[in-house]
């Protein structure tokens, strides 16, 4: 399934003469190095039972008037469901920069044909893909198994998932632009993922957050993405606020970057 | 047309001045050393050659490419090991070397670049496994898979043990004899003696000189110090009355006598006339190493 993604993607780097076949075998040495690294399976394992955990406890599918009719395994679905990506952009992306530049690996990849961009290209393709299926699996779970209701509107939560996603992965770009270890990534990217943990809803539902926080949350890339799920506020606005991440992230992470 | 070209190449890095002044000519199918002490330019020239970093001044070509401008075409032709470039540590030996095959227009056989380098029982062996010796010659494997023309290796035997080093310079010949030009950078007298045909010594950025080891070894003006034990009596005059004789010392019964590059040749001449047995006969040529300090000192007055 995998392998399938891999292709299609390739044609979009080879403007970066990068061939297609040194595209794939990029992506094959980052799933080769995912597979031996069990580790990276805890972000989405770790979500999966916390949802388990949720639908199986009495009482969080009852909808509650303080939750605007909502049951708390309805409030708590996207939320769980957001910390796969969030967890991939903040932590994932800039600990695999930083242990490919502490160990020289990008010096050595910047005197082969192939460009080192080419090499974080192929890593954020495998990590989105890989981000992808864990909130995937995780709806699938929570609606088809434990009966969580899906969102009146699917092309809003697609596409603000989808938005969500490169937002918080041009952020976690700076920290894998400039990273030379793995606890300075991760002292970088981990206070950041609490904080759209925090306004997606992880530690207090956003419905019984005090009003001026719900409005900070609209403009953190995660709160923004649960108000679209929940149909609060305008759309448009929570995918400019998204739109503005990417911006920032990525023309920051450009300056920033070094290979060594 | 020389392979690789470099004229008065400068780089900066802020106010440090890392290459000042630094020129020469690599031709085709030599073995070029670049000698100097650490600190000296080396590994920014071979950076600047290897299209990692852009001069502030001067030219650098290879195989006519401007190596930062033309990189991509650059790094299909010329193989480059670099000082401290690693490897994922959970990648095996063959999964690397795969990888960088895929990377090239015209690989090398994977197996049999392996094999040649003796790495053929350690493909399936991850990198961190790997020891010293062997992570240079996967490092020598991966600077070969391209089938470039041009090899630049850096530092190729720091901190090997010495038979990993003479594995090493075989495999350095063995890359020349199948017609790749090689660009060394040593810090090594005896590796820039026994591989090099030529050399370039750098000091604080610039050319001291540009010669053949032994070119180079006779620059100093060192002649010939010789020692031994006369079996029979003789005396100091009688030798000092050689031409190519400069001093005779005495520690006991040993003679140590210093002279031009003859002193060898005029001295066992005469024993042999007088039927004296030179006994523990010691000969020391002027050596790359007393080039290398004379000519590196010279600068600093």
């Amino acid at each position: 399934m995998t392998a399938m993604t891999v292709n299609a993607a390739a044609p979009a780097h080879a403007r970066r003469r990068l061939t297609a076949q040194g595209f794939r075998a990029l992506v094959g040495m980052h799933l080769k190095l995912m597979r031996r690294e069990p580790g990276v399976f805890v972000m989405i394992v770790l979500p999966v039972v916390l949802l388990i955990i949720f639908g199986v406890i009495p009482g969080t599918k009852t909808p509650e008037a303080d939750l605007g009719g909502r049951s708390v395994l309805d409030v708590y679905l996207p939320t769980v469901a957001a910390m796969v990506p969030l967890m991939v952009a903040c932590t994932g992306l800039p600990s695999a920069m930083a242990s490919f530049r502490e160990r020289n690996t990008l010096r050595r990849f910047s005197v082969s044909p192939v460009p080192p961009g080419g090499m974080l290209a192929a890593l954020v393709a495998v990590l989105s893909v890989f981000a992808a299926l864990g909130v995937l699996l995780i709806l699938l779970l929570g609606t088809l198994v434990f009966g969580a209701k899906t969102p009146s509107n699917i092309g809003a939560v697609v596409s603000s998932f989808v938005l969500g996603f490169t937002a918080v992965i041009a952020i976690g770009m700076i920290p894998a632009a400039i990273a030379t270890s793995n606890s300075m990534a991760n002292g970088m990217g981990i206070p950041f993922m609490i904080l759209n943990f925090f306004f997606a809803g992880l530690y207090v539902p956003i419905a019984q957050m005090p009003h001026v926080m719900q409005t900070i949350g609209e403009y953190v890339p995660f709160g923004a993405v649960m108000d679209a799920w929940s149909g609060t506020g305008a759309l448009w606005q929570h995918l400019a606020v998204l739109a503005g991440y990417t911006v920032l992230g990525g023309v920051a992470s450009a300056k920033l970057f070094r290979w060594e | 047309m020389p392979v690789i070209e470099v004229t008065n190449l400068h780089k900066e890095y802020g106010r440090v001045t890392a290459v000042d002044d630094v020129s020469f000519a690599v031709e085709p199918g030599e073995i070029f050393g670049i000698l100097g002490p650490n600190g000296a330019g080396k590994t920014t020239t071979v950076e600047c050659i290897s299209g990692l970093r852009a001069p502030d001044g001067g030219s650098v070509r290879v195989l006519g490419l401007n190596p930062v401008a033309d990189r991509d075409e650059l790094h299909q032709t010329v193989g480059v090991q670099l000082q401290e470039a690693g490897l994922p540590d959970k990648l095996k030996v063959h999964e690397v070397m795969r990888l960088y095959a895929s990377f090239y227009r015209d690989p090398a056989d994977v197996d049999g670049l392996l094999r040649r380098l003796g790495l053929a029982g350690k493909a399936d062996a991850r990198y961190k496994k790997l020891s010293g010796g062997q992570k240079q010659r996967l490092a020598i494997a991966l600077a070969l898979i391209g089938n470039p023309r041009v090899v630049i290796l850096d530092e190729l035997t720091t901190g090997l043990d010495p038979h990993a080093r003479r594995e090493t310079w075989g495999l350095v010949e063995q890359v020349r004899a199948a017609g790749v030009t090689v660009l060394l950078v040593t810090h090594f007298m005896e590796e820039a003696e026994r591989l090099c045909d030529r050399l370039a010594l750098i000091d604080r950025g610039r050319v001291v000189a540009v010669d053949t080891p032994a070119g180079l070894a006779e620059r100093t003006g060192a002649g010939q110090r010789m020692r031994f034990r006369p079996s029979v009596p003789i005396e100091d005059a009688e030798l000092l009355a050689l031409p190519e004789v400069d001093s005779v010392t005495r520690h006991g019964a040993q003679f140590e006598l210093s002279g031009n590059a003859q002193l060898t040749q005029a001295v066992t001449a005469l024993l042999a006339r007088r039927q004296i047995v030179a006994e523990g006969l010691r000969v020391e040529q002027a050596s790359l190493d007393d080039a290398f300090i004379t000519l590196t000192a010279a600068k600093e007055n």
